[in-house]
């Protein structure tokens, strides 16, 4: 099934490998939130493990990407079982107008990643966790599920357009989990040049606006 | 909601929040101004959808066979009655401090990490709680002007972030009202005035002293010192 798709996709347009996998996987997007809502209304063990099939080796991966302190070997394991005790516990409350099922799971995955290192490294009490910063009201005009899924398209195939250093930086940013200055560190540059990169990215993927078209 | 902010975190900001890579004091505050603001939720959501393609491209490693076995064990063995009991009853004996128009992140810390019960008089017009937060960097607490209080003139020595949970303030510069965010660097100095109409309750965190620059700034004693934890 993997292959036929990534042939269709090759056939359409010359991609990287990377480019390929994404679409293909960003193809079936519709298919994880579909699961997501069956394990959150009917407690779906079938569905569950579909989804732990494919986000298991992804958030595995997710969790090695990011060698920030705290990091240790068997991190990977851990997050993966805690992301998806989560992901277990927390569908229930998942809602497919706000955001699909690779948002919301990375959401956990990135809050459970942090937590984590934090745990690690720092011998302090710490009354919040990540996540408690993320409840926040919902939306009184939720964007559908399909303008979601259009914008959720439109962020893949703009990451793919990006010039090598927008990549690089936003990646640093979001895959490592590195902070703007610690980047700044690491790349060599100046904390202000990071700052307008990241927001450069962004700005050409139409995330955000830049301030003269605003104006 | 309505949103009446117009003083906001900055993108960069917003994109740390987003990573998660802000420091915490930082993201209490972001998080305060995020549950009044539905225009940064908007952009933390497409901000959000963009991280989570960039995390998705992490080359996957494959995971034990036995991995989601243990999974389902944990989760058929954890009690799922007993924890819904517990939630229950954390909630109602919580019920009593939780002010609803409050973040969740405030409330929160408000329930599990005040230094002191009781708000601590740091002039006339001034009263501060303070909040164990688990990091060396910054205090985090609560500054109570009442109506009509006046606060002495003062610089930073250090960044400054604030968040109007209630009420509102003014200084030379704006009226900010609840929801809005405000950071203040060294050479920022300002002159907060509490308004008329009621007392303003203001989320902060302060990563060093405030310097007094008016003649009555030996009255500021209290502030002279910060208390990070």
């Amino acid at each position: 099934m993997i292959s036929s798709k990534t042939s269709t996709i090759s056939k359409n347009k010359p991609t990287d490998n990377r480019v390929a996998i994404l679409n293909n996987s960003e193809k079936r997007s519709d298919q994880w939130s579909q699961l997501l809502i069956s394990v959150g209304e009917t407690r779906d063990r079938k569905a569950f493990a579909q989804l732990f099939e494919h986000f298991g080796p992804l958030l595995k991966g997710f969790a090695h990407a990011s060698r920030n302190e705290g990091w240790f070997p068997g991190l990977g394991d851990d997050l993966v079982q805690e992301v998806m005790i989560k992901v277990w516990n927390k569908a229930a409350g998942y809602n497919a107008e706000k955001a699909s099922a690779t948002t919301w799971i990375y959401t956990v995955a990135r809050n459970c990643r942090i937590d984590m290192l934090r745990r690690k490294s720092n011998t302090q009490h710490l009354p919040l966790e990540n996540e408690d910063f993320w409840h926040e009201p919902d939306e009184e005009t939720p964007i559908t599920l399909l303008q979601q899924k259009r914008s959720e398209d439109k962020v893949q195939s703009s990451l793919s357009q990006l010039p090598k250093e927008q990549d690089e930086i936003l990646r640093k940013v979001y895959l490592e989990g590195k902070s703007h200055a610690e980047a700044s560190a690491e790349l060599g540059l100046p904390l202000g040049t990071v700052k307008s990169r990241v927001r450069l990215a962004l700005q050409k993927m139409q995330i955000i606006v830049s301030k003269e078209a605003q104006e | 909601m309505i949103n009446n902010t117009h003083h906001h975190p900055d993108e960069n900001m917003l994109i740390e929040f987003s990573a998660g890579t802000l420091e915490t004091a930082a993201s209490i505050c972001v998080s305060a101004h995020l549950h009044f603001c539905s225009r940064c939720r908007e952009k933390l959501l497409r901000l959000d959808q963009v991280g989570s393609q960039i995390m998705s491209q992490a080359n996957p490693i494959e995971v034990a066979d036995n991995a989601f076995d243990q999974v389902m064990e944990k989760i058929d063995s954890t009690d799922l009655s007993s924890t819904v009991e517990k939630s229950t009853a954390a909630a109602t004996t919580a019920k009593n401090t939780i002010d609803e128009g409050f973040p969740f992140s405030v409330n929160k810390l408000i329930n599990t990490s005040l230094i002191s019960k009781n708000w601590k008089r740091l002039s006339s017009s001034v009263d501060v709680a303070r909040f164990k937060t688990g990091q060396d960097n910054y205090e985090v607490a609560l500054h109570k002007i009442c109506a009509g209080g006046k606060t002495p003139k003062h610089d930073h020595r250090g960044t400054e972030y604030t968040v109007v949970l209630k009420g509102s303030f003014s200084d030379e510069n704006a009226v900010y009202r609840e929801g809005d965010f405000l950071i203040r660097e060294p050479g920022d100095v300002h002159q907060p005035m509490g308004s008329q109409n009621g007392e303003c309750i203001c989320l902060s965190a302060l990563s060093a002293p405030i310097v007094p620059t008016s003649p009555l700034g030996f009255l500021m004693k209290p502030w002279l010192r910060i208390n990070p934890m």
